[in-house]
């Protein structure tokens, strides 16, 4: 369910580092998809990099759903990845919901949906209980997954080399005196159905004051998703190579992207 | 807590299906161990299979939905692939409280389609899309 986001992620690191390429593992069909949580505007160039890469490069048919439009993107590129914007909840609902529908007019079924910024639907009146976001969270990921889940039996009835429907959407949570709260109740209730969390990691730390960085990013996959990996024991994936990516931006604009090595384990 | 069954929950739902193919119907052992894994929510969800009160809906795509009618008589639209009720138990028990793996009303999906005795309606393709996203209840 990570194989668009690694293989973009192998594919963007700086070229030193671009030999050690993680094998790109399809997801497995029961596994829904990949939830980047983080700051917007990473996590939405994160999602139009995912888009594109998967259009161009993996000829994976895409639908992006995003309450403000993207403007950024070029003609030729937009043409790719076909987006649509719902104003509300509801709309997004009934767009997701109708998915189905397009199979009868379409010849092949979007195996790629995105969602760009789910908080956007998601947040009510401040006087809102949180047992009502919550709800609104648990219907759109179930029809997000229910959908996949469909558009992936589809597919394999439909083309000769079926890959499953993934989903891939991005959620900011709530702050708490300028953090990320660690109780976030609707993100909670989003793990429950993104077995995958690609978490975008602002280091705040003196280091990377000290080494003259704008910003260092830490970007990383993590949740139930990747141990139930059915394939993880035949990947080449590296003793001591974390599935973990480092952004650097330095003050003069230069960007640097490259895999975090962690520790090996001790051998003992 | 993911919104998939454990494997024992899975591994129930297969001796169910196997036993009650055979037999036409569920043993003691059997009723035990879905009180056991389920809790409470085990009986009322068997009164809901007695009533016949699941309906699988398919339209024309191939899409299908679950809808059951409640003990209070109101409609629920259920997602069985990955486990989701617009009912007030589970927004409580299964989403707030993290308290239970599923409410009566997706248990008793699971046990007619275990057991071979949900009921089958047609809807279009624009009543499944409304049913769905909530829109028609």
């Amino acid at each position: 369910m990570t194989d668009v986001l690694t293989h973009m992620f192998t594919n963007f690191m700086s070229r030193a580092d671009s030999s050690k390429d993680l094998k790109v593992i399809p997801p497995a069909p029961a596994q829904c998809g990949v939830l980047v949580v983080g700051e917007q505007n990473l996590g939405r160039s994160v999602l139009l990099l995912a888009a594109v890469t998967a259009a161009c490069r993996l000829s994976v048919k895409v639908v992006f759903f995003a309450q403000t439009q993207i403007q950024s993107l070029p003609v030729s590129l937009q043409k790719c990845v076909p987006s649509l914007s719902p104003e509300s909840l509801k709309e997004l609902l009934q767009q997701v919901a109708g998915l189905h529908e397009s199979t009868n007019t379409f010849p092949v079924p979007p195996s790629l949906i995105i969602v760009d910024r789910l908080e956007d639907f998601l947040r009510g009146p401040a006087d809102e209980s949180h047992g009502v976001e919550q709800s609104r969270a648990a219907h759109l990921s179930a029809l997000l997954c229910d959908t996949a889940t469909f558009l992936t039996g589809l597919l394999e009835q439909q083309t000769s080399s079926p890959a499953p429907c993934r989903v891939i959407a991005s959620y900011k949570p709530k702050e708490q005196s300028g953090e990320f709260s660690v109780s976030d109740q609707v993100l909670d209730t989003l793990d429950r159905y993104f077995q995958v969390r690609c978490t975008l990691d602002q280091d705040r730390s003196y280091k990377a004051a000290a080494a003259g960085l704008q910003e260092v990013w830490h970007i990383y996959f993590s949740g139930t998703g990747i141990t139930l990996d059915p394939c993880a024991e035949d990947t080449e994936v590296k003793p001591g190579l974390a599935q973990e990516w480092q952004l650097s931006i330095y003050p003069d604009g230069l960007v640097w992207f490259g895999a975090e090595e962690l520790p090996s384990p001790d051998p003992r | 807590m993911p919104a998939v069954l454990p494997a024992v929950a899975e591994q129930l739902f297969r001796d169910i299906r196997k036993t009650y193919q055979e037999t036409a119907q569920i043993p003691d052992d059997l009723l035990i161990a879905l009180r056991f894994v389920f809790g409470a929510c085990a009986v009322q969800a068997l009164d809901l299979v007695d009533q016949r009160s699941v309906t699988c809906l398919s339209s024309p795509s191939g899409r299908k939905a679950f809808q059951v009618i409640g003990a209070s008589g109101s409609l629920y639209t259920c997602f069985t692939s990955c486990h989701y009720c617009p009912c007030p138990a589970f927004a409580y028990t299964v989403l707030r409280r993290n308290d239970g793996l599923l409410c009566k009303h997706i248990l008793a999906v699971c046990l007619c389609e275990a057991m071979g005795v949900t009921r089958m309606q047609s809807a279009s393709d624009e009543q499944m899309t409304a049913l769905l996203s909530g829109t028609l209840l």
